[in-house]
């Protein structure tokens, strides 16, 4: 499996409706709104980058999403 | 479905907790109305038919739907199955969880025929929390804060209020009983079922109904054990006593024992989302939902009926009113965060990680591919903390070029 974070900056004022459109997707894990350089840190865990890519599109297609940063994880230490 | 994870945790530990009540009740009835007066016999049947009642609900669970999916995993638990042996990995878990289970069951039903009332039992047995908190500072790198603490305390000591009998007496050595054995008991058997559910079986997470089975049979070996070596010290005979009652009165330790399969199913998963210390504080408002099945076993003439005292009646509202403050602050006072850190060339990456993971209330540390180089999650309860805390100590790691701090101010989660 690989997990991602794709790390979204929004256009201002139509953060709540990209979150439900988010919150539609398969593969989503984790939504959190961020208060940053960027709005929204999405997690993501998927079977191939193909995939990935598919999910990256399905969040940039959400209205009000400007700019998406994906960080694909190596390697990860967790509780 | 993606819902707001501190929503899932509070709804299962209230599920748990609402349950809880309503089997005290039940044993209440059983104790106190002569169906079986005996603490050990009871707790040998209570295993005995648990493991019978448990396996009919697992069994149930496991019956397939729609997708490969069975009945448990849609209504339960959505990492569960179907049931299952127990692995390799778990056996010691199961071993010391079971043990704790076995003792804190006999302590308990002790407790109950000595103080009779429920709502006094329940409130007791939540000074665990403290004893949850000091087990987890020692064996979790994640140290309770000083709001932690505050809010423990204010629940013990609401805990302890509440504890005080609506008749007006307060026992010593039910006292002991909870101080010695329940306590040091349930910290066995909750910290090791945490350990059980944040388990991987097969690449999921490990489901609540399996440990649950499990638990019940681990546990009525150790039971078995401790009541037979009882009962040759002290040329007794409960362990016949138990299977006795466990034949005549199996449709009341069924119900218990059923009624008890849930309340520990959701607290398991609940364990599997919050710190043991944290869970146990949310499941200490079973004091509140206590008292209605206290009314109602006092009007049955089951529990000697209560006092008019208003000052009874008012510390034993005090102490109530004290669990429930300890448990809101408890869920309000918690910053999360995520830090996004580049580091400088020449350092190597596993040192670098290593020194992060070393950081009190670092919850996850990403080794990541792109624009930085590692995302660090953290959690604590003021951000005051975060930055006397975790902000130094970054500074500190000769490694990192730069960082940034990105607050979470609202967070949902597939669960």
């Amino acid at each position: 499996m690989i997990n991602a974070y794709i790390l979204i900056t929004m256009e201002p004022g139509d953060t709540e409706k990209a979150i439900s459109d988010m919150r539609k997707i398969e593969n989503v894990e984790k939504i959190s709104i961020v208060a940053g350089e960027y709005d929204i840190i999405v997690r993501v865990k998927i079977k191939s980058l193909d995939k990935l890519l598919k999910v990256t599109n399905k969040i940039q297609m959400a209205k009000g999403v400007k700019k998406t940063t994906t960080q694909v994880i190596e390697k990860e230490l967790t509780l | 479905m993606k819902i707001r994870r501190k929503y899932l945790f509070y709804t299962l530990a209230f599920a748990s907790a609402i349950i809880a009540a309503a089997v005290s009740a039940i044993d209440a009835k059983i104790i106190n109305d002569v169906i079986i007066n005996d603490p050990l016999a009871f707790a040998v049947s209570c295993f005995i038919v648990g493991i019978i009642i448990s396996l009919v609900i697992v069994l149930i669970f496991s019956i397939p739907i729609k997708k490969g999916k069975s009945l448990g995993s849609k209504v339960i638990d959505p990492s569960f199955r179907r049931i299952r042996l127990v692995r390799k990995e778990e056996i010691k878990y199961h071993v010391v969880a079971g043990l704790g289970n076995a003792l804190l069951t006999v302590g308990y039903f002790f407790l109950l025929s000595d103080l009779k009332d429920p709502s006094v039992v329940l409130p007791f047995s939540q000074i665990v929390i403290l004893y949850l908190l000091t087990i987890e500072s020692i064996t979790e790198k994640n140290m309770p804060t000083l709001s932690e603490i505050q809010s423990s305390v204010i629940v013990t000591f609401g805990a302890i209020l509440g504890s005080i009998s609506l008749t007006g007496s307060l026992s010593l050595t039910s006292m002991s009983f909870v101080f010695l054995l329940i306590c040091p008991a349930w910290v066995l058997f909750s910290i090791y079922q945490r350990k059980l559910k944040l388990l991987k079986i097969d690449g999921r997470p490990n489901d609540s109904l399996n440990i649950r089975f499990w638990n019940v049979v681990f546990a009525c070996v150790f039971a078995v054990m401790i009541v037979m070596i009882y009962d040759v010290v002290m040329n007794s005979a409960h362990f016949i006593a138990g299977l006795t009652a466990s034949l005549e009165h199996f449709g009341w330790v069924a119900l218990t024992m059923g009624v008890t399969f849930f309340s520990y199913v959701f607290y398991i998963r609940a364990l599997g989302i919050g710190k043991a210390s944290i869970t146990q504080a949310v499941r200490a408002s079973t004091v509140l939902f206590a008292i209605p099945f206290s009314l109602m076993l006092s009007y049955f003439n089951i529990i000697p009926p209560f006092t008019t005292d208003p000052i009874m009646i008012l510390l034993k509202m005090m102490g109530t009113i004290l669990v429930l403050l300890g448990i809101v602050s408890f869920a309000l006072a918690l910053v999360k965060a995520y830090i996004f850190i580049k580091v400088k060339p020449g350092y190597p990456i596993d040192e670098t990680m290593d020194n992060l993971w070393k950081i009190r209330g670092v919850t996850r540390v990403a080794a990541v591919a792109g624009p930085y180089d590692f995302i660090v999650k953290i959690r604590t309860r003021t951000l005051v903390k975060g930055y006397e805390r975790i902000i130094r100590k970054i500074e500190g790691i000769e490694a990192i070029k730069e960082y940034k701090w990105e607050s979470v101010l609202k967070e949902w989660e597939d669960i």
